[in-house]
């Protein structure tokens, strides 16, 4: 008997401690739902944000200081002139096809200006076959494989370095050329010009993305390649791809391939070659170079984007979301309240009401996405094109039964005293449901009010076929498309480039639709909660 | 009747306003005003009872909208030809609407939503319904008034925001931890539909626990039962109806989902095999329609497909709707108060 009442107790108490833990689960959920999103969306207002980042502001945004910004950027250009100067002249050692081109131009240059001078015809053959002599040995030099033999044609073009026609004409840059070319062969393997000559290719795009596009080059088309890294996290991540070669190697036969991160500096790489110091030396002045600085840009909430949201703000999506919501509560409010009042001050139990109730809980158990079909199918058809109007009435639709149970419920909750006091003092039935009934139930309706307006902010398929773009300006009239959190944070995580380049910028939308949700719900919240104050006494 | 007329525009005077003390309108009314008053005052009301019908009307025009977009897909030429279409599309799982030969199967998609939807009931049953006995019965006035916000912020969550946390979040991590083939499967949506579908639950058996009253618990507290014991052998037998209310509540926010499922399913037309390897993709109903109308041009047989897959949604829910009003009204003690 002891040992039954102990079980009991046993399973008593173990039953308590499953349903805390469900209770505590959910909390938990919450918070694990919650927290990823917005600690990484916060990072798209609060962050490091570098040089080309203000670059980026004030092209694309218009926003920020210019004399400040060109005195900012010419220190980064002192600052990256080094870099780029090493690079340029390791690559002319790679990079023969050019040299070779260049070596070419300057004798055809040459031929043209000893033209224009009207030089004697034999003084003209005779330069012209010296000219020859150098380029095509220069030219030699550049083409073969073998160190010695290169430097052996290189000290034919040197060795002409302090003769007048040599030091006083163009034709001193065929030295230059020897002096450099001679520099670069002097540490790499000609054997593996092949490879240094992809690696290379593979350096350049790593700085590019990190710096930026070089001062003199054309600004590229794609808004996204106009910048280096905006941010001193995605400088990290570019960084380590600038310093390290990411390779996929099997390691032995039969399994799966290992990543493995090469340096740079490795003998493999550019170990040893002239090109070895770039990497220390972006490594070190990275902070001259991109001048990281905290950052608050709480205008991530007002700005503009560029095409796929690579840079900038939420600004459109943000209004899109407000004017959808408007238009939907400015249709879904007045019709939820009366027919709130309807229901409760005339409606008795007849057929009618009955009806109506059924049709309310229907509207609200329909599947949104039904919602979105119904919109395309009636509003659409009405309208004649998916716009912010279609999307609205369609969104208003899907609220509607929301703010109708809310309303309600706040009228009902109004004390009968209330209603008898002022039937008492001869008021009629309309005034007292106005002046009376509708005052003490207000503070609950708009509960219920933002509630729904949470709802509708958040909802995505009742707007997919009726007005909402992933792209784009807020429309000037209701008869446009328009951009939306809630869509757009669809768009934006499915989008695999923007994934992998800006993941901030995923979250930072998605963080943004949340927070405007939650602010809403703890609003909601704290009103009831005085309401509940004020009806306890 | 009389009083009830006086309500529209003849209003008694209010001590606050008029001149002090006199009254600014005779008490009574003569037969042409009262008359007036009565057909105001019916007036009134068939001007409210018109607004309120505008959710019958919304309902209705639904119904007759989506029925005739689908009547499109399911009525062809002829009798016998309607009916092969009905038969596959209920039976046949090839879903090829923009192929050369057409087919439309949507067996596999029903089955789907079948999957993803049981996948969160199995997981958000248990959990509500014990957190709805923790919240009325257990817990403590200023604990429950802490978790009372925390499950509404759960429901507030937008279901885009739960589908993206799917993607980016669970995805992965299913995919690292448990070595899936791909992290968009039945067990993430199922995952997180539960959770969606977990707050419904909560508040409509919880509704239904607190409606049990308190006598039955008194008494069955007074024959020296536990309180596990009275939970599950008094109070939950009794508000029985409210809670299959609930499950079918949170059964119609799992099947209505769209964008948790279309994130987060994977978006194959498959059934999986074998049957129980939750693992792979599924194709819910929902996720098609919202994946397919984008793309599709109005008016081809693709586009009504969409429209028969969305009324058999509606149905579902309508139906499902029905008997849990049902429930529910047996939970009120018999109609409407």
């Amino acid at each position: 008997m002891s040992l039954r009442l102990r079980l009991r107790g046993l399973w008593n108490k173990g039953f308590t401690g499953l349903s805390v833990l469900a209770v505590v689960l959910l909390g938990a959920a919450l918070l694990i739902v919650l927290a990823p999103m917005l600690y990484r969306g916060f990072q798209a207002v609060v962050f490091v944000e570098t040089v080309e980042f203000r670059k980026m502001e004030f092209w694309e945004l218009d926003r920020g200081d210019e004399e400040a910004l060109q005195a900012e950027v010419a220190a980064i250009q002192a600052a990256r002139e080094p870099v780029y100067a090493l690079l340029d002249r390791f690559s002319r050692g790679i990079d023969v096809e050019r040299q070779i081109d260049q070596a070419r131009d300057v004798y055809r240059r040459y031929g043209e200006k000893l033209r224009a001078e009207q030089t004697p015809r034999e003084a003209y053959t005779e330069k012209r076959a010296r000219a020859k002599a150098l380029r095509d040995a220069l030219t030699d030099a550049y083409e073969t494989a073998d160190a010695t033999a290169a430097r052996e044609h290189l000290q034919v073009v040197l060795s002409q370095a302090d003769e007048p026609w040599v030091r006083d004409t163009m034709l001193r840059e065929y030295v230059q050329m020897a002096r450099d070319y001679g520099e670069v062969i002097a540490t790499i393997d000609l054997g593996r010009r092949q490879e240094y000559a992809q690696a290379l290719d593979e350096v350049k795009a790593a700085l590019r993305k990190l710096l930026g596009p070089r001062p003199r080059e054309e600004v590229p088309a794609l808004a996204e390649d106009r910048y280096g890294a905006t941010r001193w996290d995605l400088v990290q991540r570019d960084v380590e791809h600038f310093l390290y070669d990411e390779q996929w190697v099997q390691e032995q036969p039969g399994e799966p391939l290992v990543r493995k991160w090469v340096p740079r500096t490795d003998p493999a790489q550019f170990g040893g070659t002239a090109l070895e110091p770039l990497f220390g030396m972006v490594e070190t002045h990275l902070e001259e170079m991109l001048r990281p600085r905290w950052r608050f840009y709480w205008q991530y909430f007002i700005d503009g984007s560029t095409p796929g949201h690579f840079f900038g703000g939420v600004g459109p999506e943000v209004l899109g979301t407000l004017l959808l919501t408007l238009c939907a509560m400015l249709f879904a409010v007045p019709l939820g309240i009366v027919s709130a009042a309807y229901l409760v001050e005339c409606g008795g139990d007849h057929r009618m009401v009955r009806i109506i109730r059924t049709c309310i809980n229907t509207l609200a158990g329909v599947p949104s996405i039904v919602f979105g079909l119904f919109g395309l199918a009636f509003f659409v058809l009405i309208v004649g094109r998916p716009c912010v109007l279609a999307a609205s009435l369609t969104l208003g639709l899907l609220v509607l039964p929301v703010i109708i149970r809310a309303s309600e419920e706040a009228i009902r909750a109004v004390p009968e005293t209330y209603k008898e006091a002022s039937l008492a003092l001869g008021a009629g039935r309309f005034r007292t449901f106005v002046r009376v009934i509708l005052p003490a139930a207000l503070p609950g309706i708009l509960t219920g009010i933002i509630l729904s307006v949470s709802r509708a902010a958040g909802e995505t398929a009742p707007i997919l076929f009726t007005g909402a773009v992933f792209y784009g300006d807020v429309p000037r009239s209701l008869f446009g498309q328009t951009p939306a959190l809630s869509y757009g944070s669809y768009g934006i995580a499915t989008g695999d480039r923007i994934g992998m380049e800006m993941p901030h910028q995923q979250y930072g939308m998605v963080m943004t639709l949340i927070l405007l949700v939650l602010l809403l719900n703890l609003a909601a919240i704290a009103i009831r909660h005085r309401v509940q104050k004020r009806l306890r006494g | 009747m009389a009083l009830d007329a006086v309500s529209k525009d003849v209003s008694m005077p209010l001590p606050s306003e008029g001149n002090a003390g006199g009254l600014a309108r005779p008490l009574l009314l003569t037969p042409g005003q009262d008359l007036k008053g009565y057909m105001l005052g019916h007036l009134g009301r068939a001007v409210l009872l018109a607004i309120t019908c505008v959710s019958v009307v919304a309902v209705l025009l639904m119904f007759v909208f989506i029925i005739g977009k689908a009547r499109h897909f399911f009525i062809v030429s002829d009798v016998v030809g309607s009916l092969s279409r009905v038969r596959e599309f209920l039976t046949s799982t090839q879903w090829y609407p923009e192929a050369e030969h057409a087919e439309f199967g949507a067996l596999a998609l029903i089955v789907g939503s079948f999957y993803v939807t049981t996948v969160a009931l199995v997981l958000a049953v248990p959990v509500g319904l014990l957190a709805a006995m923790f919240l009325s019965d257990i817990a403590p006035f200023g604990v429950r008034s802490f978790f009372k916000p925390v499950i509404e912020m759960l429901a507030a969550i937008p279901s885009v925001a739960y589908g993206f946390f799917a993607v980016l979040v669970v995805a992965p991590w299913l995919q690292d931890t448990f070595g899936f083939a791909t992290g968009v499967n039945v067990w993430n949506a199922g995952l997180l539909l539960a959770v969606m579908a977990v707050p419904t639950i909560i508040s409509v058996a919880e509704d239904a626990l607190s409606a049990v009253g308190r006598e039955r618990r008194e008494a069955s507290y007074g024959l020296g039962a536990t309180r596990a014991e009275t939970l599950l052998k008094v109070v939950m037998p009794a508000a029985r109806s409210g809670i299959v209310a609930a499950v079918l509540l949170g059964m119609m926010r799992a099947i209505g989902e769209t964008m948790v499922v279309w994130m987060a399913a994977g978006m194959a037309g498959q059934i999986p095999t074998p049957w129980w390897d939750l693992s792979q993709s599924v194709r819910p109903i929902t996720a098609t329609i919202a994946q397919e109308m984008g793309e599709t041009p109005q008016g081809s047989p693709h586009f009504y497909s969409l429209f028969a897959l969305g009324l058999l949604l509606l149905l579902v829910t309508f139906v499902l709707n029905l008997v849990s009003e049902h429930f529910l009204s047996r939970v009120r003690g018999g109609g409407v108060r």
